[in-house]
């Protein structure tokens, strides 16, 4: 599904991210986890072509995100609310995303039906603009419209942070049904190791820019990522 | 405390993105404010003699005095219109041990440093030493120069009154504004005579220097009511203007039928609808169709053809440049999120162009009437009509890969300098220059429709060549999409 080739950002001189090789094959869900500047979002930035690698490549289905625009058919994301059209109402955004993958309205209410408990009744029929929602709502809101078009690939950061506990185990669960029922492949980053383990079968510790550790998830491997980050 | 939270202010002025990104900018700003304020020096220092050609026989002060009043009624229209309301830079400071009643003064004090309080005493200054104090003697004159610094300042504080009531009681705001309307009413039909009043007043000012303590206690006074109402309204969401905004403007239908275009351009006439800055700049071209009025009821600009080419290209391409500068800067908040949608840029920018071109055509229909002026104006501005559809357009495009500001949509657009930059300037070159050096040698020649036929003709090229010049946009776009989305992705 996604292969990284001899990647690198540098920044002023500082390498932010460099990853030799990396392989996500479909299906697979990978948790990226790493201490604050570790570089995941640099890379996310890159996998979404939205940063010019200073070096290497990043092919989704075998083609360059640089180059080509497919993967954007297939790829559904949410990094940061930079991604929300905030002076849409949330109806109004959900149905701009739906439009350009040619969803009906019914199939757009159809797809949200899975979000409704993680909705909670806040989000939908509120007449008002997503700049007024909290972050947390704002969150849901980015994390809905980017599973909305059903993508193969589902990029998302930090998706249980500003999350209340609830809304945490929604999420952990509806991530969960997404990938099982439709077999979708997942790039989450997550500073909660422990609901990133039950969501991601496969874990990748990032450091300082360089895969650390990559490995399958047990249930060791909790333990191993707390002595790890203890430092 | 309240001088190390003006030394905060001043930090935060001088490290605003606005003045340390471009030196271009700032070169240009300075010599603005160099040739306004030596005008106004200038002005100041030959007032006297002037308003002596002007009256003469009469005292050049009680002229002056004369005119104090309605410029203090029209400060207070302009202060009404543009100036800025300095409410959330208390935000941080709000949890910290300071006092209340500080923050306040340092929100009332931080208010004195503007345009509206400062550029007047550029004149004022001058004219009182040419002026005053010859006539009236050194104290007498700082008694008077008091007395105005007085009622600039209550001017300050009793609009930042009225306008912050605006949004809770917003009846007081209108009494306020229908007070001082009457008042100029009452002097159009003759009623009152403000001049004279004004002459009474300041006159006055001079003889007996202790009615200077009038304008200094309405001072206080202004000072107190501000201090009394921010104090009680410490919270943020009381003191921000910007409220929880209802949903406004419903879906178009019609756009639909236009498919992903239509789409686009909805979400654009959304982002300009709901944006404070976007709504200002509609206001602001709508006064722009009136800027023909300016050259075409004089004559001699009238017999010429290089100054009707300006107008021209500035009537219908007004609303354009006010909103095209900027592009796609206006969507900075968002502008990720665009980027990995299955949006092309080809019909990114063919919906901008297509969102423009209506706007231009209905600019251009507004401005018809001035044919009245003479038919010569409708044929130029046919001409100046298919240059801006057929160039400008993509002079616009060309430029706005260059616009890597992030754009704050909530404040206003008068004075708003976030976003300016060098190319801004050099935009213009083949925006409003360009039109008029192809226009020059044909009116050498003699043959002046001619060249009017040439820069239309242009226009006509670029139309022709739509998809290609769409494509080469785009295609630039591409090259530059990652130094845009960087510097988006900066708050400002």
């Amino acid at each position: 599904m996604l292969t990284i080739n001899n990647l690198q950002k540098v920044y002023n001189g500082t390498t932010v991210v460099n990853v030799p090789a990396l392989n996500i094959a479909a299906g697979e869900s990978v948790g990226l986890v790493g201490n604050n500047g570790a570089g995941k979002t640099t890379l996310f930035r890159m996998i979404l072509d939205l940063i010019r690698p200073s070096k290497g490549e990043v092919l989704s289905m075998d083609a360059n995100v640089m180059q080509s625009d497919d993967w954007k058919v297939y790829t559904g994301s949410y990094l940061d609310e930079g991604f929300l059209i905030d002076y849409l109402t949330t109806e109004e955004y959900f149905k701009f995303i739906g439009d350009l993958h040619g969803l009906t309205d019914g199939d757009i209410t159809e797809r949200l039906l899975p979000f409704m408990d993680l909705f909670n009744d806040e989000i939908l029929n509120q007449r008002k603009y997503i700049r007024d929602y909290s972050k947390g709502n704002q969150k849901k809101i980015g994390v809905a419209a980017a599973a909305l078009s059903n993508p193969e690939l589902l990029i998302l950061d930090e998706p249980f942070a500003n999350l209340d506990p609830s809304s945490q185990i929604r999420l952990k669960n509806l991530l969960k049904n997404l990938r099982e029922n439709n077999g979708m492949t997942m790039l989450i980053s997550s500073h909660d190791l422990s609901h990133v383990i039950d969501v991601c079968e496969r874990i990748i510790i990032l450091e300082k820019g360089q895969v650390v550790q990559d490995m399958r998830t047990t249930e060791n491997t909790l333990r191993e990522l707390e002595t790890y980050f203890t430092v | 405390m309240i001088l190390t939270l003006l030394t905060h202010q001043w930090k935060s002025e001088l490290r605003s993105s606005v003045f340390k990104k471009s030196l271009v900018l700032n070169i240009i700003l300075g010599l603005l404010i160099l040739y306004f304020g030596s005008i106004f020096l200038f002005l100041g220092f030959y007032l006297d003699d002037i308003l002596l050609k002007v009256f003469p026989g009469q005292d050049v002060v009680a002229v002056f005095n004369g005119g104090l009043l309605y410029y203090f009624l029209i400060d207070l229209f302009f202060r009404f219109l543009l100036q800025e309301m300095p409410v959330l830079a208390v935000q941080p400071y709000l949890h910290l041990p300071v006092r209340k009643s500080k923050l306040v003064h340092y929100l009332l004090l931080k208010s004195i440093p503007s345009f509206f309080n400062l550029l007047p005493f550029l004149l004022i200054v001058p004219f009182m030493v040419s002026a005053v104090v010859p006539a009236h003697g050194q104290s007498m004159a700082v008694v008077w120069l008091l007395a105005l610094v007085a009622i600039t300042l209550l001017n300050n504080y009793l609009l930042l009154y009225f306008k912050r009531q605006m949004s809770t009681k917003p009846l007081y705001t209108l009494a306020f504004g229908l007070t001082i309307a009457l008042l100029m009413l009452l002097d159009y039909i003759g009623v009152l005579q403000l001049q004279v009043v004004s002459k009474a007043i300041f006159g006055a000012m001079l003889q007996q220097p202790w009615l200077l303590a009038v304008p200094m206690l309405l001072l206080v006074g202004a000072y107190t009511l501000n201090y009394g109402f921010l104090k009680g309204h410490t919270y943020p969401e009381e003191l921000k203007v910007h409220k929880t905004a209802a949903v406004t403007g419903a879906n178009i239908a019609f756009l639909n039928r236009f498919g992903e275009i239509g789409k686009l351009i909805e979400l654009e006439l959304k982002l300009i609808w709901r944006h404070k800055r976007t709504k200002s700049i509609i206001t602001m071209s709508v006064f722009f169709l009136f800027y023909g009025l300016i050259f075409y009821n004089k004559g001699t600009y009238l017999d010429g053809f290089g100054f009707l080419i300006f107008v021209g290209i500035i009537l219908s391409g007004m609303p354009m440049f006010n909103y095209g500068q900027f592009l796609p800067g206006w969507q900075s908040a968002h502008f990720d999120g665009l980027l990995t949608q299955r949006i092309s840029p080809y019909q990114f920018y063919r919906a901008k162009y297509w969102m423009v071109v209506p706007v231009i055509l209905l600019a251009y229909v507004l401005t018809l009437p001035y044919g009245f002026f003479g038919y010569k104006i409708i044929l130029i501005n046919t001409a100046t009509l298919l240059y801006n559809i057929g160039v400008n357009v993509f002079v616009i495009f060309f430029f706005s890969v260059y616009n890597k500001d992030r754009l704050d949509l909530s404040k206003g657009s008068a004075f708003n300098w976030q976003g300016v930059g060098a190319s801004k300037f050099v935009m213009i070159l083949p925006a409003m220059v360009l039109p008029i050096l192809i226009y020059l040698p044909f009116g050498l020649l003699g043959v002046p429709y001619a060249g009017i036929a040439a820069i239309g003709g242009l226009g006509l090229l670029g139309v022709i060549f739509k998809k290609q010049l769409l494509q080469f946009s785009a295609n630039r776009f591409l090259e530059h999409k990652y130094k845009l989305a960087a510097g988006y992705r900066q708050s400002a």
